[in-house]
């Protein structure tokens, strides 16, 4: 038994829910009621274009196409990183990108291939969507960590100086801005998987159940994607780190302060 | 302190710097600018092995900025600076940065004890060959009136003239044969200021003859302008 499906109409009700928060935030003065809306239209419009995108990649399932599409979703996650994290453009484009590949290939394919034994690793149906998941933990993992690592080094110049007039390698003086960059980014990931199923049923879970199929099943999913995306944002997060450094530097290991928008 | 000289006056290629007769630090021409402006223009600086310097003038004359051009944290726009007859580059900078002992104005000092933030830079690749210097911290602790005390103290719970004092001993425990002092008695009290001037009077060039640190300090202390074998006004 699939999901129960939803007429354009009771969806259209449905949206009136958010007259509760509109009218709160109006009534405190929070001011970010226009950014409120256009984020509620954007995602409106964007999921509408997804939806029906994704009904023609699931119907054509290229491996080609999903592929393409994947890529896509990484450049967008890519662009979403460097203008969260005030970063310019040309320098950082690049090694986050293949930070965000590495991140989001190793743990998908891995899940598409020896865990579910899917003999299309590229198969939409699975592919889109867990592939999905993480990179959407990664983006947000990689924001943080980027952010937390580059303000710390900025905020302290001073003491990461004298690091490295007392004889450190870059490598060396950057660890514990690393370290505490990595404690940042994955400590949301890891407070969730301490206190999953506890307060709520998590997202995988209630949509493979949703579907149609048995918690048991849907339990194992919920498991499989929790490691997925720890081990993607832990992947990316120092790959990203690690591959700006060689950009984000000046051949003498100063922080470049031209890597940043003012 | 023979032990904590042991890479005291060698070259990059281990030569005896004193017995070749080249200067430690050599800065010939150099014109510094931040955005649009000139901050130093057309200088030049030559320090002897074994001798002490003082670099003073007014506020915002650069003297700050000289030491961190000889460390690469500046790059001058044109003109060039050399260690022990190396020229500071992006392939040498790591090398000639093992010679050079650096003690900032107001040290910051990051985090952790005192004690871990003194072990830290034995710990890296450079100096993990002298780790045994650490056996001079007791030493160095009383010559600059530290309690042993403090190394169980967090760091940033010391005051400026126990950071500027760590910061000292942490520069002299690394026993290189160049030390850069960037204002080093600004927060000392006066005893303290009188022994660290004693001290450098006794390791650079005056009491052991030309066998001692080269020296190049900004300061405008008095006791630390009288021991200096030249001072350098940037008015």
């Amino acid at each position: 038994m699939g999901a129960v499906d939803i007429s354009l109409i009771r969806l259209g009700f449905y949206y009136s829910l958010v007259l509760i928060p509109l009218g709160a935030m109006l009534w405190l003065g929070v001011p970010i009621i226009g950014k409120t809306l256009i984020a509620i239209l954007r995602m409106t419009l964007q999921l509408v274009f997804v939806g029906l995108y994704l009904q023609v990649v699931f119907k054509i399932n290229s491996p080609w196409l999903n592929a393409l599409w994947l890529v896509v979703m990484i450049a967008v996650a890519d662009l979403s990183i460097i203008r969260g994290c005030g970063l310019k453009l040309g320098r950082f484009l690049a090694p986050l990108f293949a930070a965000l590949v590495v991140g989001t290939a190793i743990p998908l394919l891995f899940f598409v291939g020896p865990l579910l034994k899917r003999p299309d690793l590229m198969e939409a149906q699975y592919v889109i969507p867990i592939g999905g998941m993480i990179l959407g933990n990664c983006l947000r993992a990689d924001i943080i960590g980027i952010k937390n690592f580059y303000e710390s080094l900025q905020r302290t110049e001073k003491a990461f100086l004298l690091t490295l007039a007392q004889g450190a390698r870059i490598k060396e003086a950057i660890l514990p801005y690393l370290r505490d960059a990595c404690e940042a980014a994955l400590m949301p990931t890891v407070a969730t998987m301490a206190t999953i199923g506890l307060v709520a049923l998590p997202g995988m879970m209630t949509g493979v159940i949703l579907g149609g199929t048995n918690p048991v099943t849907a339990i194992k999913y919920q498991i499989a994607i929790m490691v997925a995306i720890f081990t993607g944002t832990a992947i990316t997060v120092v790959l990203a780190i690690l591959l700006t450094i060689k950009t984000s530097f000046t051949p003498y290991g100063v922080l470049d302060k031209g890597s940043f928008k003012k | 302190m023979e032990q904590l000289r042991d890479t005291a006056n060698k070259g990059p290629a281990g030569q005896d710097l004193l017995a070749s007769g080249m200067p430690c630090i050599e800065i010939e021409r150099i014109t510094v600018r931040f955005a649009e402006k000139t901050v130093i223009e057309d200088f030049s600086l030559s320090v002897g092995c074994g001798e002490s310097a003082i670099i003073m003038g007014p506020s915002g004359r650069g003297k700050s900025t000289l030491l961190r051009c000889i460390l690469g944290f500046v790059v001058p726009v044109s003109g060039s600076v050399k260690i022990c007859g190396e020229t500071v580059r992006p392939e040498t900078i790591w090398y000639l940065r093992t010679l050079v002992s650096y003690v900032p104005q107001e040290p910051e000092l990051g985090n952790g004890t005192v004690q871990q933030w003194l072990e830290r830079p034995f710990g890296y690749k450079a100096n993990k060959e002298i780790k045994d210097n650490l056996e001079k911290i007791p030493e160095m602790f009383n010559r600059f009136l530290l309690p042993m005390e403090l190394l169980e103290k967090d760091v940033n719970v010391l005051s400026g003239g126990e950071k500027q004092r760590v910061a000292i001993v942490s520069a002299l425990v690394l026993g290189r044969p160049i030390l850069l002092l960037d204002e080093p008695t600004s927060a000392l009290d006066d005893l303290s200021k009188k022994r660290l001037i004693e001290y450098l009077s006794r390791v650079s060039g005056g009491e052991t003859g030309n066998n001692g640190l080269t020296i190049l300090a900004v300061s405008h202390d008095p006791g630390l302008i009288a021991i200096a074998d030249k001072v350098i006004n940037l008015d």
